[in-house]
């Protein structure tokens, strides 16, 4: 167990961290590159300012029609979204971590906080499952790969719970909960996950289209 | 009230009194790391029995936890079992317990992590 241990919490953390760093960097060269040689329209109508400005109506809650029309998805996506960044990052457990290692902390939630907040994200996860299944247009996109994501992104944060409430196993789903992290930060810039780098870039280019080019609204 | 009566009164509290002190010195070694300097407690206090500590990891010398250090060089002939850890290892800027909550990871994780025995992960210290 020793070993087991001492091997995703140092080197695989390492592993993970490079492959995501280093992933991102590579997706976003070689993207840069395909679009330069594939697709330099992208470069010629890219525009700073429509770009951000499309962007600024898509992170604001309920800021584009289509926000609008779907209130329970909106309230969802974005509490979802923002737990799932804000708890690992924010997490007393993950900090004092980081003190151990490399001698530098933060400010903290409390566990209350984030005992409830990690609720709000597996229960978003569930919403997002049954939305898959269940709305017909949804179904029809739906692959394989886009369980597996959801599973990528709801075990870090089930075993994550399982471990801190110290249920029955919770040594063995310790483990399961660094390597499921691990996982999902190698698997962000490989998979549809990717949108977390790429959304400015979609985002910003249908804002500049939309914007510079049919003058119209995006949002 | 009969003199019997009294009596038995008095033997029940003599009972119940040595049972308390038998019963404290008997679990003299069965404790919890405590230190005052922790104000707000994030996690259960963890079981530490001393004795039966040292005796499985076969530590013999009080400063191999007890340490004492003079200028940056750990002090062989010196002990610290009397002083609190928060005695020499203050709080960052006097009130963050993050430095204090490490020095304690530390000393008793990372001899385990190394040794590969004794509990590495939050729950098997800090159990509910």
């Amino acid at each position: 167990m020793h070993d087991i241990y001492n091997f995703v919490s140092g080197p695989l953390v390492w592993v993970s961290f490079i492959i995501f760093f280093g992933g991102i960097l590579y997706r976003l060269i070689s993207m840069a590159v395909l679009a330069k040689k594939k697709d330099v329209i992208v470069y010629e109508y890219m525009s700073l300012q429509y770009g951000l400005r499309s962007i600024l109506h898509w992170i604001i809650p309920f800021g584009t029609v289509k926000w609008q029309k779907n209130p329970i998805f909106t309230i969802v996506t974005f509490t979802f979204h923002i737990c799932l960044i804000f708890i690992p990052i924010f997490l007393f457990a993950h900090i004092i971590l980081w003190k151990e290692s490399w001698d530098i902390s933060w400010w903290y939630i409390s566990d209350i906080a984030a005992d409830v907040l990690t609720i709000v994200v597996i229960a978003s996860c569930i919403f997002f499952l049954v939305r898959r299944i269940v709305l017909p247009d949804v179904k029809y996109l739906t692959s394989i790969s886009d369980y597996v994501i959801l599973g990528i992104v709801a075990a870090p944060f089930i075993t994550g719970f399982w471990t801190y409430h110290q249920w029955p196993g919770f040594r063995i789903m310790g483990i399961i909960h660094i390597l499921s992290g691990e996982i999902m930060l190698a698997a962000i810039p490989f998979t549809r996950l990717s949108h977390m780098i790429f959304f400015p870039f979609t985002r910003g280019y249908m804002g500049s289209e939309f914007g510079a080019v049919r003058h119209a609204k995006d949002w | 009230m009969e003199k019997r009566t009294v009596m038995v009164y008095i033997v029940i509290t003599l009972l119940v009194f040595s049972f308390a002190v038998i019963s404290g010195f008997s679990q003299e070694d069965v404790s919890t790391i405590q230190d005052s300097a922790f104000k707000e407690k994030m996690r259960p206090p963890v079981r530490f029995l001393h004795d039966e500590h040292n005796e499985t990891a076969l530590i013999e010398e009080c400063n191999t936890c007890h340490h004492v250090y003079e200028e940056g060089e750990k002090a062989e002939d010196e002990s610290s079992e009397d002083m609190e850890c928060s005695e020499c290892h203050a709080l960052d800027d006097g009130k963050n317990p993050m430095s204090l909550v490490k020095i304690y990871h530390v000393r008793c994780k990372r001899c385990h992590q190394e040794k590969k025995a004794g509990p590495v992960m939050c729950g098997e210290c800090h159990v509910k």
